[in-house]
């Protein structure tokens, strides 16, 4: 199993309650499904007090870039030692 | 600016009308005023801005624009005299940059976006208030624009912005600022703005966070962040959390930044990388991007 950095950002930092984590995953899904469970329903309970209701799971609603690009233009989704994911909330508006 | 316009004689007046300014640290600049700029391009036939051109070309500096030297020099504020931004969307962002814009000196702003001001753009909106609401955003900035500088030319679109027409609404312009609130146009202009092979500087606000970079033909781009298939986000997490006054004057006025740097060379923009501002915790982080 590989280690890597997750770091969060903006409002996720903030009710994550963490800038950066590591932890072992062979892949992205195996990645994302440890962030869901450690942090995914903490995120949605903080958010949900300020009556911002969110659905799904984290990765459905966060923009997450594996060391500098998006997930969804990824063609190898095995992970290698030292990778980051980087999380934030999609900022949009103007 | 056509040189060839410019006279011996009107080279000779401006210089002849310059006045010495003491500045705070004790040195002398020799400037011109706003009326005097004014009254030559009157006299001369000639626009107010190719005065001010000619002006620092000499070494007079337009009191309007001495506390801009220091940081940019005379090269750097006839360029950006020079220059033509276009600034898509004229609301929280785009109003601000509107602003910052015309008081920094840009010679051409092309301003886009046929939305008018509503009661909830008050908060944050610079160019609303409650005696406009209805009217054009870009007819209000762009009276604002020159109110603020009368110097500078304005050209507005009030068109909304699509890939159908970004190209040609963009066509002219050196630089393009973002002040939109949606993805799909700002991926349309980012397109538009690679087939211009023009920068795009991209900027983005959510509550209390906001995104900044700036895009050149060749860089990377949204694409590394949203994903290059067709199922995009329209909109992020403003819609929940909304858009508080102060967040977009801090983005735009980076952008603005962005511009100034681009435009006159002076320092580095943000290229490959996106700057994620969160006004929360007072903190800026930079992920480099990849394709």
């Amino acid at each position: 199993m590989a280690l890597i950095g997750v770091r969060f950002y903006s409002l996720w930092r903030l009710h994550c309650g963490a800038d950066s984590v590591t932890l072992h995953a062979d892949n992205i899904d195996e990645a994302l499904a440890q962030l869901e469970e450690k942090y995914g329903s903490r995120l949605r309970e903080k958010l949900e007090a300020y009556g911002i209701h969110l659905e799904g799971k984290i990765q459905d609603y966060s923009l997450i870039l594996l060391n500098g690009i998006t997930l969804r233009n990824l063609k190898i989704t095995d992970l290698q030692e030292g990778d980051v994911l980087h999380i934030f909330p999609p900022a949009i508006g103007g | 600016m056509e040189g060839s316009r410019i006279s011996k004689d009107i080279v000779r007046c401006i210089v002849e009308s310059a006045e010495t300014y003491n500045a705070p640290d004790g040195k002398n600049h020799s400037v011109i005023n706003l009326k005097i700029v004014a009254s030559i391009a009157g006299s001369r036939r000639i626009s107010a801005e190719e005065v001010e051109i000619t002006a620092l070309k000499q070494g007079i500096i337009p009191k309007r624009y001495l506390r801009n030297i220091g940081t940019i020099g005379l090269d750097g504020q006839i360029k950006l005299l020079q220059a033509i931004v276009a600034v898509v969307g004229v609301g929280g962002l785009g109003g601000t940059i509107v602003e910052l814009l015309a008081r920094q000196g840009v010679g051409h702003l092309i301003i886009i976006d046929n939305d008018c001001f509503t009661e909830q753009n008050l908060n944050r909106q610079i160019m609303s208030k409650e005696s406009n609401l209805g009217e054009y955003k870009t007819i209000v900035a762009a009276r604002r624009a020159g109110e603020i500088n009368s110097t500078i030319k304005v050209t507005t679109f009030l068109e909304r912005l699509t890939s159908e027409n970004a190209q040609k609404l963009l066509s002219g312009a050196q630089v393009v600022a973002d002040g939109l609130d949606n993805l799909p146009a700002r991926l349309a202009v980012e397109h538009a703005c690679r087939c211009l092979r023009i920068p795009y500087v991209y900027g983005t606000i959510a509550g209390f966070s906001g995104q900044l970079m700036s895009i050149f033909p060749d860089d990377v781009g949204l694409s590394s962040i949203y994903g290059s298939s067709n199922a995009i986000l329209e909109q992020g997490i403003e819609t929940k959390i909304g858009n508080p006054s102060a967040m977009p004057t801090m983005i735009a006025a980076m952008e603005v930044q962005e511009v100034v740097k681009i435009i006159t060379g002076v320092g580095k923009p943000v290229r490959n990388q996106i700057l994620l501002v969160d006004a929360t915790e007072c903190t800026i982080d930079r992920i480099e991007l990849r394709r």
